[in-house]
């Protein structure tokens, strides 16, 4: 028995607010692990996470796919790089997906690099008008699209989860000023 | 702005930085004879284009990608955008 | 005295009264009217002081071109000044008061200005204020700035918020009058996202306003069915009280949404939205505004543009006099006239300047054609009018209609240079339009309502067949199509009396004149000279005009004179709405360490790095003032173990098989054969050979590194990195991802930092032992019990010391433990300013050092530059001229006199020497009260300093006016032989 043991306290744990008809919540044990396709090697690092999760790597930029269980979801980034993100209380998620990938790949947990909100409801799209500069009409965000861009001077990422939720991804250390921006947003429009 | 990413589409120009020339990317040869030279050259001297321009930005608040961008320094008007290591590529730089 | 102005019809709510106050004076009007026309139904002709001369003026105008009635609206610290009466939406409880007047409106004592006007003409302030020059600050400005001016700011903290948004939308139509409803029912009918904005708070334009009739019904209700089926449109946002203010590149558009303006508070929601509008295509719709003549005392309260009276009689129901009077140039006038005939408004004359027949009869009104007016007079309001031929009439309102201008103002903010058309005398939009925009209707110089709503329909099929959308076959809405015949009459000589141009700024004929004599000709010298279309009304109503009359000094035509072209925003913007929700604490977004609330919880005092806030220090018990707690924190590292976070430094993740060899390349010294398990100081160059940025890389395993970076530069590393790697060197297998905030990281240092870091590291996952984890090395950890960390052998403070970090989310608990594991050798956290004088004591270089100036070769660091392989600024680095033997020199500093504190930005002179530049030897980048010396100690670049040693030099700081000895010594106060790191 070790003398000290640490305790988990991601930024935003156990968060979980409305605003009329504006949900907000910090999905619990949200674990991210960023993936590199080395170059030369990308076909096989695919391959390698199309027998790992069952599912191809999306081949376009700013989309994300599902696995089949729902467990986990692979968006693709860059050009060469892409997250996994699935449900992970230990912090283990790195060597996870790297003994999944068994050497074809590059990665890097994520997992604390990050916080996490989820916006949902009828009113969610009103409120990221507010700090979001990318287009989430549905014909322009559909379900499945993900974008690294910018709010409220914080680096973010925003995937539509459905037709009425999205997930929200910004750096950790400034949680607090982004959930500040997000909910601001949502009281701002009900 | 708008800058039309060739992997992402239209993004507001507030999602990247700035850099310049891109004849940044022909970083000449260490080892040439004339390599001071070439690195002055490289380092400080530039033409001053009223017109399209071919520079170089990077997508900061995006996938972290450099880009080519001809713009002209006139209009803003944009031509072409590409990914900066495609172009690197095709200018010979490799290793 | 209640609503005496009123009449029937239009479009207010007569079941909602809204009670306000004008002057602390209560008065009634009703829901749908604006200020304006509420004052006007009251009776209130005379509104304001103008700006120079403090004349009496009234209302000129129906919109935001408005130049006279500026009013202060509500009060205390929401008090708002120089806010439109013309666009002000009247609600319940409204206050407003008048502007720029000392004593009452009705008796400004300040209008004895006006007597003085024979003085005060363009150029009187360049031309008398010349002398002596310490009176401009002293005297004349503060005299000036007194009694010239518009309203006044609360002086208090503004309290309503403001936001931003993003919009996005295939066809933008800016404007809903008759061409923008119609361009916009045309646009989504194909099925587009379509915005429809306009600044109005009831969308129709001069729909509202005029009496024609459309596909068969009144024109407003034409509109109010428009804007029914736009409305039912999931496609299609309309947003009244929004003014379209900037055209930007790309079809980016600036719009700002009134929200509250309209309501006595604003519950606590965002006043107004500053929104930004991505467009793929516009179409600009904005209609035209109606010019004034000029003519000898114009501005009397009671003259009104033609277009104003239409508006006020037939949307308000107001009747703006009793007696009405009509001056025109072109067939408007006449229709104003028309229209007040059908209220039952007496038109005492309609005079036109034009000779010809009168294009139609006005019941009970003179007609008098080839005529003007050249005098008015009535002290606070119209009372009677001048003709050239010297008759005069009575009268108590007189309609002006000088013709339209074409609102192109968006058109011009891309470049864009409006063009002559001799057809309406006006400009109207040139060739050069804002990418994706076109113009419809009035603004494009179609000034008959059957062609705007024929132009809007095309404009918008037009735009959006481009996008791939097909327009549904309808036809266009029809309605009759007046004729419209203008003859230009820019101004009616006027003998001596002054005629009013620019009514916001006081600017007169005379003033133009004055400006062409005095030679300031063309149109920008006109604008500067005589301030003239500079107010915050841009000269919408002026500018032309101010054209026109210069035009016929030079003898010109009006296009050889020049044109007028306009700036964003298109009507004034707040600064709120610009700042946006950025205030106070939110200003930008704030970056915690992981240990933050531990922090808080231990007295820390925080310091802003960038966006972190950084424990500074730690008071503790009673201690006096921050150098006690520093004092404290420094003995007590460098004598048992102190903890400090070190999160902020930036980390990059850098995996790849030729990680290595990039690492080669991005810093200046070698790294490719750096052993796995250890870590090594680098040091970066620009591609000018300057120092760039320094740091430590560990190599974790064969290809992969984990580097830190400053703090403060961690954003820029990585961007110059990610160049090197897709620009420079695009065939590398490397790959970049920032894991700044990933990890939580703790330096332990001190004598007792191993003994500390045993109870936390888990044994059985590393050997501490200074043979297995020696100097310089690192490795995978695990720490309480089986949380993974990463443990590094590394010292800033020159001390026996680690940095250890965790998952992020940890790094609370983390502290939490390190101190209780500390508890028996007494550890204590410490803060920056510890950090910094330690590292100061140490020798170590940081950004006081690294300043955009420094070579490797000042820093004593040269030799580290490999000349054995390509690096980033290498190359330049090896110029002879950056390698001089005298080159400043890093050294260490102490006075002489050990109870004297060094001053960092001192410059150093050779003894002996005058303190002149070019006896300059360098300077000190770095100072700190070194407790374990208890003598002030600092960093500094010296010449050829490392051949110095024990030379007393001078210090002189002429900004702190001191000046002492101070001695050259090794910059490694402490510890030179670096055993304690090593122990």
């Amino acid at each position: 028995m070790p003398d000290f043991t640490l305790i988990s306290a991601p930024p935003l744990a156990g968060y979980n607010s409305s605003f009329g008809d504006i949900k907000l919540s910090a999905p619990k044990d949200l674990a991210i692990v960023s993936i590199a396709l080395p170059l030369g090697g990308e076909d096989a690092a695919k391959a390698a996470i199309t027998s790992a999760f069952g599912i191809d790597l999306p081949d376009t930029v700013g989309t994300s796919s599902p696995t089949k269980d729902g467990t986990a979801s692979l968006m693709r980034l860059g050009a060469d790089q892409a997250f996994v993100v699935f449900t992970s209380a230990t912090p283990d998620a790195e060597r996870q997906i790297a003994a999944k990938l068994n050497g074809t790949a590059y990665t890097t947990d994520q997992t604390d690099a990050w916080c996490s909100l989820e916006i949902s409801g009828p009113g969610a799209r009103r409120a990221l008008e507010r700090i979001c500069p990318i287009d989430l009409h549905p014909d322009a965000f559909a379900v499945g699209a993900v974008a690294r861009t910018v709010m409220e001077h914080m680096g973010a990422i925003i995937a539509r989860t459905g037709d009425d939720s999205f997930l929200l991804l910004s750096a950790s250390s400034s949680a607090k000023s982004f959930l500040h921006a997000v909910e601001l947003s949502a009281r701002n429009v009900i | 702005m708008i800058i039309n990413h060739p992997l992402l589409g239209p993004r507001d120009v507030a999602e990247f930085i700035y850099l310049g020339d891109a004849c940044l990317i022909d970083r000449p040869d260490w080892e040439a004879d004339d390599a001071a030279e070439a690195f002055h050259e490289y380092g400080y001297l530039r033409d001053n284009i009223a017109g399209p321009m071919q520079e170089l930005w990077y997508h900061e608040q995006g996938d972290r990608s450099w880009l080519v961008v001809t713009r002209d320094t006139l209009t803003h008007e944009i031509t072409n955008v590409e990914m900066a290591r495609d172009v690197a590529r095709a200018r010979g730089r490799s290793k | 005295m209640s609503q005496i102005n009123r009449i029937t019809g239009g479009l207010v709510d007569r079941s909602r009264t809204m009670n306000f106050t004008f002057n602390g004076k209560s008065m009634q009007g009703y829901a749908g009217d604006t200020l304006a026309s509420a004052l006007l139904a009251n009776g209130q002709v005379l509104v304001g002081r103008s700006f120079k001369y403090h004349r009496p003026r009234g209302i000129l105008t129906d919109g935001s071109e408005e130049p006279n009635a500026l009013v202060e609206l509500r009060s205390g610290a929401a008090q708002e000044p120089n806010t439109r009466a013309t666009v002000t939406e009247l609600f319940d409880g409204l206050t407003a008061a008048s502007q720029n007047h000392r004593g009452s409106l009705e008796n400004d004592f300040m209008a004895i200005t006006d007597l003085a006007s024979p003085f005060l003409s363009a150029g009187f302030y360049y031309k008398t204020f010349m002398w002596p020059a310490a009176f401009w600050e002293k005297v004349y400005e503060p005299i000036i700035r007194k009694s010239a001016g518009l309203g006044r700011l609360s002086m208090q903290e503004d309290p309503d918020t403001y936001d931003k948004g993003f919009l996005h939308c295939d066809l933008l139509v800016i404007g809903a009058g008759p061409a923008g409803l119609s361009a916009a029912l045309a646009a989504a009918r194909s099925g587009a996202r379509v915005i429809l904005a306009d600044e109005d708070f009831a969308p129709g334009g001069r729909l509202n306003s005029e009496t024609y009739a459309v596909d068969g019904m009144s024109g407003t209700d034409w509109a109010t069915q428009a804007v029914a089926e736009l409305t039912s449109m999931d496609n299609v946002r309309l947003m009244t009280r929004t003014t379209v203010y900037g055209a930007y590149d790309h079809g980016i558009y600036g719009a700002l949404e009134r929200c509250t303006d309209h309501l006595p508070g604003a519950g606590g929601k965002p006043r107004q939205v500053l929104w930004r509008i991505y467009s793929k295509r516009a179409v600009l719709a904005a209609g035209a505004t109606e010019r004034p003549i000029a003519f000898g005392n114009n501005d009397r309260p009671g003259i009104m543009l033609a277009s104003a009276v239409r508006t006020y009689v037939n949307r308000f129901g107001v009747a703006p006099g009793k007696r009405v009077a009509v001056l025109t140039n072109n067939d408007d006038g006449w229709r104003t006239a028309h229209d007040l005939v059908a209220k039952g408004i007496a038109v005492t004359a309609v005079i036109d300047t034009r000779n010809g027949p009168a294009p139609l009869e006005v019941a009970g009104a003179r007609h008098i054609r080839g005529a003007g007016v050249v005098d008015t007079a009535g002290r606070r309001a119209l009372s009677r009018i001048t003709l050239t031929d010297g008759q005069m009439i009575d009268t108590d309102c007189l309609a002006v209609s000088g013709g339209w201008n074409p609102a192109v103002h968006l058109t011009c903010h891309q470049q864009g240079r409006p063009v002559w058309n001799e057809q309406i005398s006006a400009f109207v939009p040139g060739n050069i339009l804002p990418a994706g925009m076109v113009v419809a209707g009035a603004a494009n110089g179609a000034l008959s309502l059957g062609a705007a709503l024929t132009a809007g329909r095309d404009a918008a099929n037009a735009q959006l067949s481009d996008l791939g959308f097909t327009a549904p076959d309808t036809a266009a809405p029809t309605a009759e199509d007046e004729g419209f015949s203008c003859e230009p009459k820019w101004h009616i000589p006027s003998g001596k009396k002054r005629a009013w141009v620019d009514f916001q700024n006081d600017v007169t004929v005379k003033d133009i004149r004055l400006s062409h004599r005095e030679g300031f000709k063309s149109v920008e010298h006109l604008k500067r000279y005589t301030t003239t279309g500079m107010a915050t009304d841009q000269g919408k109503t002026s500018n032309m005009s101010a054209l026109a009359i210069m035009s016929e000094c030079t003898g010109k035509s009006i296009p050889e004179t020049g044109t007028t072209i306009f700036r964003p925003p298109y009507t004034p913007v707040p600064i709120g709405a610009l700042a946006g929700r950025s205030r106070g604490k939110d200003f930008r977004p704030y970056r915690l360490t992981p240990s933050h609330e531990w922090a808080t919880r231990h007295g820390a005092t925080f310091v802003e790095v960038g966006n972190w806030l950084r424990a500074q220090w730690f008071v503790k018990g009673n201690e006096n003032g921050w150098r006690d707690s520093v004092d404290r924190e420094v003995l007590n590292t460098r004598n048992s173990v102190g903890i400090c976070d070190v999160t902020t430094l930036g980390k990059i993740d850098i995996q790849g098989k030729d990680a290595a060899e990039f690492l080669n390349k991005v810093y200046a010294n070698a790294f490719a054969k750096l052993a796995v398990g250890r870590v090594r100081y680098g040091i970066m160059l620009r591609e000018d050979g300057i120092c760039y940025d320094d740091g430590t890389t560990a190599r974790m395993s064969e290809n992969h590194f984990v580097m830190t970076t400053t703090t403060a530069n961690a954003v820029l590393v990585f961007r110059r990195m990610e160049f090197a790697r897709q620009c420079l060197f695009p065939e590398m297998d490397v790959h970049l991802i920032s894991t700044t905030d990933a990890w939580a990281q703790f330096a332990v240092a001190g004598p007792n930092a191993r003994k500390l870091l045993s109870k936390i590291v888990d044994a059985d996952s590393q050997d501490m032992s200074n043979e297995a984890f020696p100097f310089m090395a690192c490795g995978e950890v695990t720490v309480c019990g089986g949380t993974p960390g990463r443990l590094f052998r590394i010292s800033f403070s020159g001390e026996l010391a680690y940095e250890i970090a965790v998952p992020a989310r940890y790094g609370n608990s983390l502290i939490e433990a390190l101190m209780k594991a500390g508890e028996e050798f007494g550890a204590c956290p410490y803060g920056t300013e510890a950090l910094g004088v330690m590292r100061i004591e140490k020798g170590h270089a940081a950004g006081n050092e690294l300043d955009g100036r420094t070579t490797a070769h000042m820093l004593g660091m040269g030799g580290m530059v490999s000349k054995k392989k390509d690096s980033i600024g290498k190359i330049l680095s090896q110029r002879p001229d950056m390698n001089r033997d005298d080159a400043e020199r890093l050294v260490g500093f102490r006075p002489v006199d050990r109870s004297q504190k060094l001053i960092a930005g001192s410059h150093f002179l050779t003894k002996g020497d005058e303190a002149t530049m070019a006896n300059d030897q360098g300077w000190m980048t770095s100072v700190a009260w070194s407790p374990s010396l208890n003598h002030s100690v600092g960093l500094g670049f010296i010449k050829s300093g490392h051949t110095r040693m024990g030379e007393i030099v001078r210090a002189v700081s002429p900004v702190h006016n001191t000046e002492m000895d101070v001695e050259i010594v090794s910059a490694h106060f402490i510890d030179p032989e670096g055993e304690r790191l090593r122990a």
